[in-house]
């Protein structure tokens, strides 16, 4: 369900709750769908427990995952895990620097990338 | 809740010579503390003066709040140790090794030693003399989980193991951790498997510490730059803390540790267009802080 590389140079934690934030946005995780528990998570990849339940509790203060005694972790109901405007564009902030920065590079305008978005958006 | 290993100013001398110098550090229930270090970098030494095995020169090694040296059987069976050298006797066949340590360990659990036996694939019948290293390896590691300890202490304890049988390894000690009030602490060159299951790092270099902490604020807290097209000097501004640089033509390397209190957001934006960030797995992390 969710590709963790402990060798990565981002932290195991941090590319768990990034997964989990985008199954949840595009609607692949839906309200109240459960999630692996934090044991079978660790044994299946061979990780830290801590590790796990690291990303889920960051993910539940986020409201992204809601928690409920002696059950598995759940997507937290929509109106709670869609966090408003401002906080979702925030997640790509990363992505947003990596574009801005290459297509300063590659020597474009911000018209340019604004166009080539527009363009991508109406594809989909 | 106190720590269960613990070394303040632990000093070792061995003829004069210092092996490990000035240590400060702590194992605490929950860690998995996995230990870094080159050949000789003190890693065998420093647990076996963690575990009271070896008597500390200067400053102390506690174990359980007891001085380690003078820890008493109650809390020595609270311990798991898979030493680099294994200790098994070569005359006994598998099963009669298991049986006797098992008569050292009231908190013995046969059906876990039982599964773990046949799992590894591991001959019981067959005499130790004649296991191959992997196999020896295996037995040890079997008689010091067995008991189901506090505390698992492991030196190298994976080295002549297969892929298989390491991942069956790593997944025993994700068992072992489902209960929070265990620790482990274990050293290994196999960076990876270090990487899979530490969530505090200690490395050894020459003898002293040169990072203790979490993996994760350690991958978050180092970053390799290259900076190219002369923009070096930019880097360098941006950046407080910088450990090792390179050069080759106009492009230079920089490797920096972030500093507590220093912001690394808009890093990316402040080194300019003509640098990029590259975040270090654990492996060259560790090559670089010993570049």
């Amino acid at each position: 369900m969710f590709i963790l590389n402990p060798q990565s140079g981002t932290p195991i934690y941090r590319q768990l709750i990034e997964q989990v934030r985008r199954l949840v946005a595009s609607g692949q995780l839906a309200a109240g769908a459960e999630l692996p528990s934090v044991r079978e998570l660790a044994l299946e990849h061979a990780v830290n427990p801590m590790t796990i339940s690291k990303a889920y509790t960051m993910l539940e203060a986020e409201g992204v995952l809601e928690r409920q005694r002696g059950k598995p972790m759940t997507v937290a109901a929509r109106d709670r895990a869609q966090a408003p405007r401002t906080h979702r564009l925030e997640q790509l902030e990363g992505q947003l620097d990596h574009l801005v920065l290459a297509a300063r590079q590659l020597e474009l305008t911000p018209e340019d990338l604004i166009k080539a978005i527009r363009r991508k958006w109406s594809d989909k | 809740m106190t720590a269960y290993l613990s070394a303040r100013g632990l000093t070792k001398t061995f003829i004069g010579r210092p092996v490990l110098a000035g240590i400060d550090a702590d194992v605490r229930p929950g860690d998995i503390v996995g230990l870094l270090g080159a050949n000789g970098a003190g890693k065998s030494t420093l647990l076996e003066v963690l575990l009271g095995l070896s008597p500390a020169s200067q400053g102390s090694a506690r174990m359980f709040d007891s001085e380690a040296v003078v820890a008493n059987v109650a809390l020595k069976r609270r311990v798991g140790f898979v030493p680099q050298t294994d200790e098994l006797i070569g005359e006994l066949r598998g099963s009669e090794y298991l049986g006797l340590i098992a008569s050292f360990y009231p908190s013995w659990d046969p059906a876990l030693a039982q599964r773990l036996v046949a799992e590894w694939g591991l001959e019981p019948s067959k005499t130790i003399a004649k296991y191959s290293v992997g196999q020896r390896q295996k037995l040890a590691i079997i008689s010091a989980l067995a008991h189901r300890p506090d505390l698992l202490v492991l030196d190298e304890p994976v080295s002549s193991l297969d892929p298989l049988a390491r991942r069956q390894f790593l997944q025993q000690i994700v068992e072992l951790m489902a209960d929070e009030r265990r620790a482990v602490a274990f050293s290994s060159h196999i960076v990876s498997d270090v990487e899979r299951l530490a969530n505090v790092i200690w490395i050894l270099k020459s003898g002293r510490l040169v990072w203790q902490g979490d993996l994760d604020a350690l991958k978050e807290s180092v970053v390799r730059v290259h900076a190219g097209g002369g923009s070096g000097g930019t880097v360098r501004v941006a950046l407080r803390n910088v450990v090792a640089e390179r050069h080759a033509g106009t492009a230079t390397t920089l490797i920096a540790v972030r500093a507590p209190d220093e912001d690394w957001d808009d890093l990316e934006m402040r080194i300019g267009e003509n640098a990029r960030i590259e975040h270090l797995s654990l492996e060259e992390i560790f090559l670089e802080l010993h570049a």
